[in-house]
């Protein structure tokens, strides 16, 4: 019994995600016979694979365009640029961490595991090439994403978040899946590329393929947390630990990216008619709803929550056009605005200490008189995420805008605009903060090693670099699509 | 012909089943009707031809799954009535949106797409030779063996999370420990202790 | 070529960083060298280059460094354009940058006890002053280097940020805070020009580059647009009137001018740097490089010429009457600087140039004279209250007397061939307002002899007014104060005589310049001298020589043999006095009219638009409205799971509803 159709793997395409897995493992044992109560060997381990993956992603996947494992494994520039930029962001979260789990003492190997297996399924995610492949990343991410939000069992906060999180994901999992299985019936095959080329020539079953894209564009819409299908993000943000919910609002938004590129972008493209109005409904709905609810939130957490909303709704919002120029618009938006956040939890990881969480956004009253460095910072990130001009945040947004307009819809980019200056005054009110008051007491100190500190400032100041010369990382993003 | 009635027995069953797991009160009763109703789905899987999934069906999901599920069952301790509160308030929200989407399913598997003459062929056709057990093992180690491995580390993952959520160290506890007990020697626990046997009483006396 | 040119650039911007940044860690002596080194590298380099592409072997470079962005088609670049009139005046600006470096050592050393009490500038304001003038030193090089419109308005802007700062610098003084205020919002009208302009050349000739833009400007001469209805205007006429309104803005020429005289509260260095040097004749520069553009107007240029003269004369005249000692030399400069546009204006732009070359040598050597004697005179500037300095400060007399020599045009000076170069152009051009020109340029010489002698006669000649605690201080500056001051005195000489047959009236700048052949007015001065020393013999018999000659006898009499004389004058001729000591009303015009007009119009759109339409209904409106919403929309996140999971499931079946069965 032999099968002809196979061909032997080309192992070497796939090198990220083996060096990932197999890293992972090697974490596993490593902490398992470690006696380190930091867990510092796990935990430099972790950063070296994260390193090193970046490293070989770029050399092997940027640039080329190839498949193997018989078609399931997709190695191209696309996937290369959003699996590094996953790979820099859970760096940045794990730097970011150390010290606040610690403190709570819910520092454990398996947080290391866990998330390094959270960024192996985003990598599997957004580099698959079969149905088969992207639904076992998207579930790996997941599965290891609830986990995670659960790592501090004794808070009943983070368990309920997490059961929430469950139950919620496993539902829209089963309507993706069931998406899929639609349209595996359709076309009789799990390929993506085979999909496309059925997805052109379609007659009177483009009913049933139409039933099917919208199961699968519910379960997409909720890893994205787009309303209607956000009602899990408040919730776990503000229940999971900070380090967590940093992973979940940055690296995960880049793999859903990629899980709708591969999916829906790239492979139903040719129905972009039918798709385009629906992500034109999420995008209005995450927009309108995201900038109203957000000005009302006291919590940084929450508030971050709902104002990922907004951003979603632009990162939605480069999808509709359907051309690589508002694809490459989306994924810088997303890597943009995820290096954005990734840096705005690193502030609110700062301030945090020993049972004291400097979530509420009063905690920063005063930051200026404490830190001017890191006031500086957080005035960088806001004023990018408000997106005003010379920061990274605005050539974001421009770029969507630019594209959604020249795909013909104008009243969409105004009512974006409109959400966007919303944003202002719940963004620029920390700012405000930050600068103007004074602090009630002491208020929190930054605390920190010195490491951590350095990336937070390192992080920040790419953010406003970013903004002074964006012309690379748009020129990176647009190869990815050419 | 025999064969289609098979099949709508099976069925008829296996939706009874299912409908009677989400409407029966007592939770052990449920678990007992969810396994009737996965017999029922093995029967007809195998009637297709899947009989592998079949097997693996019945294996797997009655013979571990659903057990397990009874034992949390029992062991929880649920209080029927709290549970069933409210039911017939959101009973009456549910159902115009239920009825809608059984309308909807209905209108698309009644299109008439669905037909085997409209749908593509399959790629690999099966042979008439071997069982499909066999064709998936190949398949699955070969074009699938990428998922296959990630299906695996899914599975690691589950475990690494399980243990991490329900494994705790107290002090204090007292835990069986397999390797002291398999390293464990005679001399540890036995000792050989030589007393005096006892005296007559007559001697005594 | 390019990394050289980087080095050049950003050699200076990393002084500033680490004297700005971490003045407090490298201390002043850290500061003072780590800047004045920067710009020795860049000034050296700059000469590199210049030799280099004088003798041949480097060909000018025209290139994109970095690619900014992209939108809508347009590039948005930073790049070089090196040709020989970039590469001079990156010598000029890199050494007399150098100069005031030094000089600065010596002008800031003692400065808590030099500055006025209510005026010191806050930790570190040494390091901080260092930093500032290495930052204009790059952002100067920016401006003249660049290859485009855009980075060109960006150094622009930036050396009038580095401006204002620095004559804010002492903070504490309301009267400096109004002047940098005042010099920033004057310049706002002039950039608002020059902005409108670079709109219109890209609206028009469709990019930012300037050999693209020169391009098509010369392949479309006669491409028109209409302003304000049906009247139709050559592009190159609107485009080179609104871009030489920013020139006005920044080289200070009527009526933008006012900003001028009151940056003078700046300290002394800077304003022999930015504002006699550099900075200022960056709008002359601007022309000069677009001369591809304004060939094509002769309207355009017309404008230029008149406003040019207007400045030349009028703006001598009021430094006759000026007392301050630095704001006579500031009068002086705003003369200058007319002359300089009246060069463009006739199209004569290499004369033009040619003369802000020499201006910045000379010009900066009376401001660091005038700096030093202010060191001297514990930081009184009212010249009333000096003379007879002359046996106390040698170096200072004899240097000062050469830049005054140099700017009144004595023969073989390097004024002289500048100044001279103008005048005879401008006797030589056709275009409208030439005469008017000339008259003015004319009248000029003999009032610049006039105030400048007048300076030097009151401050080192004559009996000393000072009192008597001053007096007995009074000693020659220190080296690093009287060595700049040699060495900008050698160049002030001597540079003229050499440079300007090729510069002048050869074709010494080649394709950098260009000039039309009719308008072509050095090409016939260029007929009539074929050397340097013709043009020093032509000197004696020509009117010019004679015009200063009589305004140094009137200075002469009227402040040395008979200074009683003045106060006499101006009683009899007061109504000419107060028409001058008022300096036409410009200040109280552009304060009272336009500021004024500006104010009331602010004050009714803040009460009415602003407090009542948009705070009142649509800020606070909007925010009650939205606060209300997502108070109720709060209300949905009730936290049930069940709830969420249902909202999923309604999410669906609309999209199903509407998606799949709608669209059927």
């Amino acid at each position: 019994m032999t099968n002809e159709a196979f061909e032997t793997p080309n192992l070497l395409l796939a090198l990220p995600e083996i060096w990932l897995l197999a890293m992972a493992c090697v974490v596993l044992v490593v902490d398992l016979f470690s006696n380190d109560r930091d867990h510092g060997p796990a935990f430099w381990l972790t950063q070296v694979t994260l390193l090193g993956g970046i490293i070989i992603t770029v050399s092997t996947q940027w640039g080329v365009d190839a498949t193997t494992f018989s078609g399931t494994y997709v190695a191209d520039s696309l996937g290369a640029l959003l699996k590094i930029g996953i790979l820099v962001l859970a760096f940045l979260g794990f730097a970011y961490s150390r010290d606040y789990m610690r403190d709570r003492g819910i520092l454990k190997g398996e947080y290391y595991m866990l998330g390094l297996f959270a960024v192996l399924g985003m990598m599997v995610t957004v580099s698959a090439g079969n149905l088969l492949s992207l639904y076992l990343g998207v579930e790996l991410m997941s599965l290891s994403l609830y986990a995670l939000v659960a790592i501090d069992r004794d808070s009943s906060r983070a368990s309920e978040a997490a059961m929430k999180y469950f139950v919620l994901g496993a539902l829209a999992s089963g309507m993706l899946l069931y998406g899929m299985s639609m349209l595996y019936g359709v076309t009789g095959t799990l390929d993506l590329g085979e999909i496309t080329a059925a997805a052109a020539e379609l007659d009177d079953r483009r009913f049933l393929f139409l039933f099917g894209l919208v199961f699968m564009m519910v379960g997409v819409a909720f890893k994205f947390g787009a309303v209607p299908f956000h009602m899990w993000v408040p919730d776990v943000y503000h229940g999971a630990p900070t380090p967590v919910t940093l992973m979940i609002a940055t690296a995960s938004k880049v793999a859903a990216v990629g899980l709708f590129l591969r999916l829906i972008g790239e492979g139903l493209l040719p129905l972009l008619e039918s798709w385009q109005h629906m992500v034109v409904l999420l995008a209005v709905l995450s927009l309108l709803i995201g900038n109203t609810v957000a000005l009302v939130q006291t919590n940084i957490k929450r508030m971050l929550a709902y104002s990922t909303f907004n951003h979603v709704g632009f990162i939605l919002m480069g999808f509709v056009a359907g051309t690589p120029e508002g694809y490459a618009a989306s994924v810088f938006y997303a890597l943009t605005y995820a290096f954005t956040v990734a840096a705005t939890f690193g502030v609110v990881l700062l301030l945090a200490r020993k049972g004291f969480e400097a979530d509420h956004i009063t905690d920063l009253k005063g930051l200026n008189d404490r830190s001017p460095l890191f006031a500086f910072v957080v005035l960088i990130l806001m004023i990018s995420l408000t997106g005003i001009p010379g920061t990274v945040g605005f050539y974001a947004k421009w770029m969507v805008l630019k594209s959604v307009v020249e795909a013909g819809f104008v009243w969409l980019a105004v009512l974006a605009v409109i959400g966007a200056v919303v944003g202002a005054f719940y963004y620029l009110r920390l700012v405000r903060y930050c600068y103007f008051d004074k602090a009630e007491g002491e208020g929190p100190q930054p605390t920190g090693s010195g490491g951590f500190q350095a990336v937070l400032a390192a992080n920040g100041l790419l953010v406003l670099v970013a903004g002074i010369f964006p012309g690379t990382l748009v020129a990176v993003c647009l190869a990815a699509f050419l | 012909m025999i064969e289609q009635l098979i099949f709508y027995v099976f069925a008829l069953v296996l939706l009874f089943s299912a409908t009677m797991v989400i409407t029966v009160r007592n939770p052990v009763h449920a678990a007992l009707f969810l396994v009737l109703a996965f017999f029922n789905s093995a029967v007809l899987w195998v009637m297709a031809g899947a009989e592998f999934l079949g097997i693996v069906l019945v294996l797997v999901y009655v013979g571990a799954v659903m057990v397990l599920f009874l034992f949390v069952v029992m062991m929880l301790d649920l209080n029927l009535s709290q549970l069933r509160e409210g039911f017939m308030k959101h009973f009456y929200i549910g159902v115009p949106f239920a009825v809608v989407m059984a309308v909807q399913m209905l209108l698309v598997v009644g299109s008439g797409l669905f037909a085997p003459e409209t749908l593509p062929e399959a790629r690999m056709p099966i042979p008439e030779d071997v069982g499909n057990t066999a064709l998936l093992g190949s398949v699955l180690y070969t074009v699938y063996v990428y998922p296959f491995e990630l299906a695996a580390v899914i599975l690691l993952v589950a475990i690494i999370a399980a243990i991490m959520l329900t494994l705790r160290r107290r002090e204090g506890t007292r835990h069986q420990d397999p390797g002291k007990q398999v390293r464990v020697r005679k001399a540890d626990r036995l000792r050989v202790v030589n007393i005096p046997s006892a005296r007559r009483q007559s001697e005594q006396e | 070529m390019e990394n050289l040119l980087l080095i050049i650039v950003l050699a200076p911007l990393a002084g500033a960083i680490i004297a700005g940044f971490f003045g407090g860690t490298i201390g002043r002596a850290g500061a003072h060298w780590v800047t004045s080194l920067s710009v020795a590298l860049s000034c050296l380099l700059s000469f590199h280059v210049l030799l280099g592409l004088i003798s041949g072997d480097r060909q000018p470079f025209d290139g994109t460094v970095y690619n900014w962005m992209v939108a809508g088609g347009i590039q948005f670049q930073v790049g070089f354009l090196v040709d020989r009139l970039t590469a001079m005046m990156m010598v000029v600006v890199t050494f007399v940058s150098l100069m005031v470096h030094i000089y600065t050592i010596g002008y800031m050393a003692d400065e808590e006890h030099n500055w006025p009490k209510d005026s010191l500038a806050g930790v570190n304001a040494y390091q901080r002053f260092f930093s500032y003038i290495a930052l204009f030193t790059f952002a100067m090089l920016m401006l003249v280097m660049s290859n485009n419109f855009l980075q060109l308005f960006f150094a622009w802007e930036a050396v009038g940020l580095v401006s204002y700062l620095l004559i804010g610098f002492w903070m504490n003084r309301p009267t400096a805070v109004f002047a940098n205020l005042k010099a920033f919002l004057v310049n706002r009208v002039g950039d608002f020009g020059f902005l409108l302009g670079i709109g219109v050349v890209l609206l028009f000739y469709g990019s930012l580059n300037y050999s693209e833009v020169f391009a098509t400007a010369a392949a479309n001469p006669d491409l028109t647009m209409s302003i304000f209805g049906g009247a139709e205007w050559q592009v190159a006429t609107v485009a080179g009137i609104l871009l030489f309104i920013g020139a006005m803005g920044k080289s200070a020429q009527v009526p933008l001018h006012v900003w001028l005289p009151d940056s003078m509260e700046g300290p002394t260095p800077i304003s022999a740097l930015i504002h006699a040097a550099t900075m200022v004749t960056a709008g002359i520069f601007m022309v000069a490089r677009m001369s591809p553009i304004y060939e094509l107007s002769a309207v355009a240029l017309s404008f230029i010429l008149v406003i040019g003269a207007i400045t030349a004369l009028f703006m001598g005249l009021v430094g006759l009457v000026q007392n301050d000692i630095k704001r006579v030399v500031a009068y002086s400069t705003l003369s200058q600087l007319g002359y300089m546009v009246v060069a463009l204006g006739v199209s004569a732009y290499a004369a033009g140039v040619y003369h802000l070359m020499t201006h910045a040598f000379f010009k900066a050597l009376l401001f660091l004279g005038a700096g030093s004697v202010i060191i001297a005179m514990h930081h009184k500037q009212d010249m009333r209250e000096m003379g007879g300095l002359k046996k106390y400060m040698p170096v200072t007399y004899w240097t000062m007397l050469i830049g005054t020599l140099a700017l009144i045009g004595f023969p073989a000076f390097s004024g002289y061939f500048s100044k001279d170069g103008i005048i005879l152009a401008v006797a030589e051009s056709q275009r409208a307002g030439a005469t008017f020109a000339y008259l003015c340029v004319l009248a000029g010489v003999f009032v610049t002899a006039l105030y400048s002698f007048r300076l030097l006669f009151l401050v080192f000649h004559g009996e000393g007014r000072m009192d008597r605690h001053t007096r007995e201080h009074l000693h020659e500056s220190p080296l690093v104060v009287t060595i700049p001051l040699i060495l900008l005195a050698i160049p002030s000489v001597l540079i003229g005589l050499v440079t300007v047959m090729p510069m002048v009236l050869g074709d010494w700048f080649g394709d950098a310049i260009f000039v039309s052949q009719a308008n072509d007015v050095l090409a016939a001065v260029a007929a009539k001298y074929d050397s340097a020393w013709g043009l020093v013999a032509h000197g004696f018999v020509s009117l010019p020589l004679y015009l200063a000659a009589a305004g140094f006898l009137t200075a002469w009499y009227l402040y040395v043999i008979r200074p009683d004389l003045p106060d006499q004058l101006r009683q009899r001729f007061a109504l000419a006095y107060t028409i001058l000591e008022k300096k036409y009303w410009f200040d109280e015009l552009h304060l009272n009219v336009f500021a004024g007009i500006g104010r009331a119009l602010g004050r009714f759109f803040w009460k009415v638009t602003d407090v009542g339409l948009i705070d009142g209904l649509l800020v606070n409106g909007t925010a009650r409205t939205i606060g209300r919403v997502a108070a109720g929309l709060r209300r949905v996140q009730t936290g049930f799971l069940f709830h969420y999971a249902f909202v999923m499931i309604i999410g669906l079946l609309v999209m199903l509803t509407w998606f799949v069965f709608g669209a059927r």
